[in-house]
């Protein structure tokens, strides 16, 4: 029993921690009960909408470009992993590791590059109407059988 | 890592400074020519830039990579192929009006992970090398060969899945070799073993087995050959030859050198295995190959069979005198295939039109008379692959039964001959299409092909002749390069 | 200069086929002018052959070529002539010319690409003949057969597509059983010499010193003997050689089942002299049933071209008979055999095609009492089958007696019930001249007698069969100092392995 106590002796801090937090949101959750308003109009029930009442049908499509996003975040965001593991070892590695560093981040920076030519940066419905010029988009028009832009006559 | 060994990759780094040069050039200036020229000027200065590399060998270029003769040889097959296969990719791409030019950046990654195998001596490299050509080729697969043109989806995502399985079983058989060895690199695996019949390590046996699993898997040797025909099928015929010959030419490259620098030949049952999936690849191939209409999967099934014929050679692979032979026979096989298998698709390539591709048997109607050069190159390229003499097939057969009679391995012998007999069917059903007298439907080239298409096609049937008669040149630079894998 | 002689056939089919895309007639005239120039080229040997005298000892080689062609496994490029290579391509050449000629007309297709066939099937064959380097022997042996699968797989009539690929299938799938055993005795060389050597002279007598020695012999024996074709491997010959056009019957009958026969002679016995005795009398066995077998089949036959082609399968049985007794008399029998069996063979299908081509069907129950309408034909139709029968005064006779003669010695019994087939010969062939050319007719045929060209070249296979009949010393003479070689080779291996056993 004693050895028990004196293995978790180390982690009462944590368990400190955690406690904090479960009272801290209790607290703010308290406060607000307490102190805040309290009435019944005719919009109360709906969903907050910046306090204006809602018209129309809720089922307007959005032009999401999952795919997009998929794509970016594969390119800078998990890419980026690799840069920290060299901020790591930044010193061990010496030049070597700067010159491939450096090597890594321009080829992103192409991919980028090549991107942003093809329009893949272009947010939103505007954007994308403007430059429709590659196979890379929001939807996969081949999928819904569309057929994909064609290209002006090279000769 | 010193300045020659990072000499000695100068053909990856300049496909990879090519690659990053296309991705830009198709950012700014959509050309479908230019985007072809570039990609083939980058494939030639790789190949160019052997001939240099070939002085400082050889090089551990990094734990991963090694470049010694045996990678330079297959490198440079490698390249040649790819050299010989772009522009067939382009005499199909150039008659769509979709954009396609990402094709030939996915296709230069491709070569590149190529590359990466068959210099490899390493697992992480191996894995790097299998998934950097595998994944390009998953889109390219994907391809739509004309818009709202579904099978190739079917195909990319029936691919994508399966080698993804077959990636994984790679993965945790490697794992379970690393258990056993306590390293990635290539080594003996029992280190001082003579051939023990007895039970061994299970580990490294289950490791060993799901390893090869996933290797026959990328190879579609029988068992694991079920995705093959649907995906040839589906694919475009770019996509499809890259998959016939290039991948599957390198991997096997990388096989051969990690079974001899494992040394797996004194591992009792990995040779059973590989025997019985030879056995089987042979005759299921061909036997199935005899029911089908459909040449992309006549071919398709037709590689099964040959892959399990370089498994005879790669089992003839021993610690007698049996290896120069062997791995001889395997590198002159692989040149035989992959020139007779990528005539056979540039036929296919210059048959196809606007808004078809020529890939049924009726298309080859009356060939003879219609096109009777490009009939006379299909002929050659069914002669080569049934192993007929006059042409390079025969010569790569003749190197099989070589390696296997002094062997003596004349169980699998058999079972060759058998197959070979089979093979002849469906390879002479083409050949005798050709030959109806009636004129078949009108498929005709569509318009003129490309200059480059010509030049391939005349340097195919000219290497299928010439190192059928006079094969001494080749067989002396193999021996010269191949011997050294050790 | 042998390998010019196969250069020029092979450079002659490439000419064919590039001016007969050009105009087709001409594809027929290089053809004709290719095999003449070929044929005069050879001549002048013969008188070399015939002269003697030959010292014992001294090499019969007439002509001898040597090349290196693949370092790597020691193959050579290796030609040789002797009097039997010699022999077998005049006959070669001949029944070109034959076949040139009951093919004038017949071809209208794609002629060019047509004589290019013949021309480099003719080619594989005078290499089969001459190669003494085991590999060159595969090579060729493999290379007349793919012209001679297209002869069939597109200008034949009918069922040509199932024909064509039964004959190559058969014909592919045995020859690689032998190239197993080519294998196994140049790695048997490889483990006494060291090196690999596929060259006849170094390969003689080595097969019996092999562990697997009678299984590679198999694979030889297989291979030879479907292309013979002998008892149970005969079945692609019928359909191959009726459905073949004229021509590639008559070079598939005259020379490509030479070829078989060829290479039991020259390869299959010096090189495993002990199967002699231990398969020798199989052998004989299959040539026996196969005598009475396709005889009785042949009876059967309401087909003149298949009545035809299994006549050739009895003949030949006549050939493994003598091949396989192995002595002189047997020996010399065999290949004059071969010789009279090629261009009578040759002849009736020259006919049988020339029927057809005139009343459009080769079923014997339709025709009868042609020879009232076409004496020419009747007339040359009954002096082949007398040959087929083997009437005394025709070289058949001569063939079959030696062959007889020397089996005596051997084997009695088998020589007794091969005897029967002389009897059996004479029932088909006589029924054959009975139902096509005598009886009533079924109705008027508009037949056209036979041409100059046709009778031209009939009359020089009814000289041929006479000379060889009435004459045939100076063959002998030149085949003589050949086979007192082989035999001597097949004994003097046979010694050393019994000495060493002892």
């Amino acid at each position: 029993m004693r050895e028990l106590s004196a293995q978790l002796q180390p982690l009462w801090p944590l368990a400190a921690y955690f406690l904090a937090v479960l009272l801290l949101v209790l607290f703010i959750l308290g406060v607000s009960h307490l102190l805040g308003e309290r009435h019944r109009e005719r919009a109360t029930g709906e969903p907050f909408e910046s306090g204006i009442v809602h018209i129309g049908d809720t089922h307007i499509r959005f032009s999401t470009p999952y795919f997009l996003m998929a794509i970016l975040f594969v390119i800078f965001d998990l890419e980026a992993a690799f840069i920290y593991a060299y901020a790591i070892s930044f010193r061990a590695s010496g030049w070597t590791g700067y010159v491939e560093i450096l090597v890594f981040i321009l080829i992103l920076l192409a991919a980028l590059v090549y991107l942003w030519r093809l329009g893949g940066l272009d947010w939103g419905p505007k954007g994308q109407a403007r430059k429709r010029l590659a196979p890379l988009q929001g939807h996969s028009r081949v999928l819904e059988g569309e057929a994909p832009p064609t290209r002006p006559n090279r000769e | 890592m010193t300045a020659d060994a990072l000499f000695s990759l100068l053909p990856l780094i300049l496909l990879a400074l090519t690659a990053v040069g296309l991705v830009l050039l198709i950012g700014f200036y959509r050309n479908l020519q230019l985007s072809f020229a570039l990609a083939m000027g980058g494939l030639l200065l790789a190949l160019v830039s052997l001939l240099p590399v070939a002085g400082v060998l050889p090089q551990q270029a990094t734990p991963l990579l090694i470049m010694d003769s045996y990678a330079l040889f297959f490198s440079g097959l490698t390249l040649v192929t790819a050299l010989l296969l772009l522009p067939l990719c382009h005499e199909h791409w150039r008659r769509q009006t979709s954009l396609n030019d990402e094709f030939y950046l996915l296709f230069l990654l491709a070569v590149m992970g190529a590359l990466v195998l068959v210099a490899s001596n390493h697992f992480v490299s191996l894995f790097l090398g299998l998934e950097l050509l595998s994944l390009p080729l998953v889109i390219m697969v994907g391809y739509p060969f004309k818009p709202g043109f579904t099978p190739s989806l079917e195909a990319a995502v029936k691919y994508l899945v399966l080698s993804g399985a077959a990636s994984a079983m790679l993965l945790f058989g490697i794992a379970l070799i690393y258990l056993h060895s306590g390293t990635l690199a290539f080594a003996p695996l029992e280190p001082g073993l003579i051939r023990l019949p007895g039970p061994q390590n299970p580990l490294l046996l289950t490791g060993l087995i799901l390893a090869l699993a996933g290797i026959a898997f990328k190879l579609s040797l029988v068992p694991f050959h079920f995705w093959t025909p649907d995906v040839y099928q589906g694919a475009p015929l770019p996509a499809t030859a890259l998959l016939a010959t290039l991948a599957k030419g390198a991997l096997f490259a990388l096989l051969l050198r990690f079974y001899l620098l494992s040394e797996g030949y004194l591992i009792g049952p990995l040779v059973w295995a590989l025997t019985l999936i030879a056995i089987a690849s042979m005759l299921a191939g061909n036997l199935l190959a005899l029911l089908q209409d459909n040449l992309k999967r006549l071919l398709a099934y037709s590689s099964i069979g040959h892959f399990g014929y370089l498994l005879v050679a790669l089992l003839a692979v021993s610690q007698s005198l049996g290896t120069a032979l062997a791995v001889e026979a395997v590198s002159y096989y692989l040149v035989a295939y992959l020139f007779s298998t990528l005539a056979a698709f540039a036929v296919l390539v210059r048959l196809s039109g606007e808004d078809r591709e020529a890939e049924t048997l009726e298309d080859c109607r009356g060939l003879f008379w219609r096109h009777p050069w490009l009939a006379t190159t299909l002929t050659l390229a069914m002669l080569s692959l049934a192993g007929i003499p006059l042409t390079i097939g025969f010569v790569g057969k003749f190197y099989i039964f070589a390696a296997a009679v002094e062997e003596s391995l004349w169980l699998v012998l058999l079972v060759v001959v058998i197959a070979s007999g089979i093979g002849l069917f469906y390879y002479l059903r083409v050949i005798l299409m050709m030959t109806h007298q009636d004129a078949g439907p009108e498929s005709d080239e569509a318009s003129a092909p490309h200059w480059s298409s010509h030049t391939v096609t005349g340097i195919l049937v000219a290497a299928t002749l010439w190192f059928g008669v006079y094969p001494a040149p080749l067989i002396t630079l193999i021996r010269h390069l191949t011997l050294a894998v050790n | 200069m042998l390998s010019w002689l196969i250069t020029l056939l092979l450079g002659g089919g490439l000419l064919a086929a590039g001016l007969g895309r050009l105009h087709p007639q001409a594809a027929r005239w290089v053809a004709l002018a290719v095999l003449g120039l070929a044929l005069l080229w050879l001549l002048p040997l013969l008188g070399r052959a015939t002269g003697g005298p030959w010292q014992p000892g001294e090499g019969a080689w007439l002509l001898l070529e040597q090349h290196a062609w693949i370092p790597r496994f020691g193959i050579q490029l290796l030609l040789g002539l002797d009097g039997l290579s010699l022999l077998l391509l005049l006959l070669t050449l001949v029944l070109g010319l034959v076949a040139v000629a009951a093919s004038w007309w017949e071809i209208e297709q794609q002629e060019g690409f047509y004589y290019a066939n013949l021309l480099w099937s003719l080619a594989g064959v005078v290499g089969v003949f001459t190669a003494l380097d085991l590999f060159l022997f595969f090579f060729f042996w493999e290379v007349m057969l793919i012209p001679m699968y297209f002869l069939i797989g597109i200008w034949g009539h009918e069922a040509r597509h199932y024909a064509a690929i039964k004959f190559f299938i058969y014909t592919q799938a045995s020859s690689l059983l032998m190239l197993v055993g080519i294998l196994g005795l140049a790695f048997l060389h490889q483990q006494e010499q060291g090196s690999y050597s596929f060259s006849y002279f170094d390969l003689l007598g080595s097969g019996d010193r092999s562990p697997h020695g009678f299984w590679l012999m198999l694979g030889f024996f297989i291979a030879f003997v479907v292309k013979l074709p002998a008892f149970p491997l005969h079945t692609w010959l019928p359909d191959a050689h009726t459905q073949a056009p004229t021509a590639g019957s008559i070079i598939l009958a005259g020379v490509l089942l030479k070829t078989g026969a060829y290479g039991l002679i020259r390869f299959l016995i010096p090189l495993f002299p002990d199967s002699l005795t231990s398969f020798g009398p199989i052998a004989m066995g299959l040539g026996v049933a196969g005598i009475l077998y396709a005889a009785v089949v042949a009876f059967a036959q309401t087909d003149l071209k298949r009545l035809i082609a299994y006549t050739s399968i009895s003949h030949m049985g006549f050939v493994l008979l003598g091949v396989y007794a192995w002595n002189s008399l047997a020996l010399q029998g065999a290949v004059l055999q071969m010789l009279t069996h090629g261009l009578s063979s040759a002849a009736l299908f020259m006919l049988a095609g020339a029927l057809q081509q005139r009343l459009h069907t080769r079923e014997l129950s339709r025709m009868g009492g042609l020879w009232r309408y076409a004496p020419r034909i009747g007339f040359i139709a009954l002096f082949f089958a007398m040959a087929s029968l083997g009437m005394p005064g025709l070289g058949n006779f001569v063939a079959e007696f030696l062959v007889l003669a020397g089996s005596f010695q051997v084997n009695l019994p088998m020589t007794l019930i091969a005897a029967l087939g002389l009897i059996t010969a004479a029932v088909y062939a006589l029924i054959m001249i009975q139902k096509a050319f005598h009886g009533p007719a079924p109705s008027a045929p508009a037949l056209v007698d036979f041409d100059r060209r046709e009778v031209t070249a009939m009359a020089v296979m009814m000289l041929g069969l006479l000379w060889m009949g009435l004459y045939p010393q100076p063959l002998i003479d030149s085949l003589g100092p050949v086979l007192d070689q082989l035999q001597r080779t097949a004994a003097v291996s046979l010694e050393t392995v019994h000495w060493s056993q002892r």
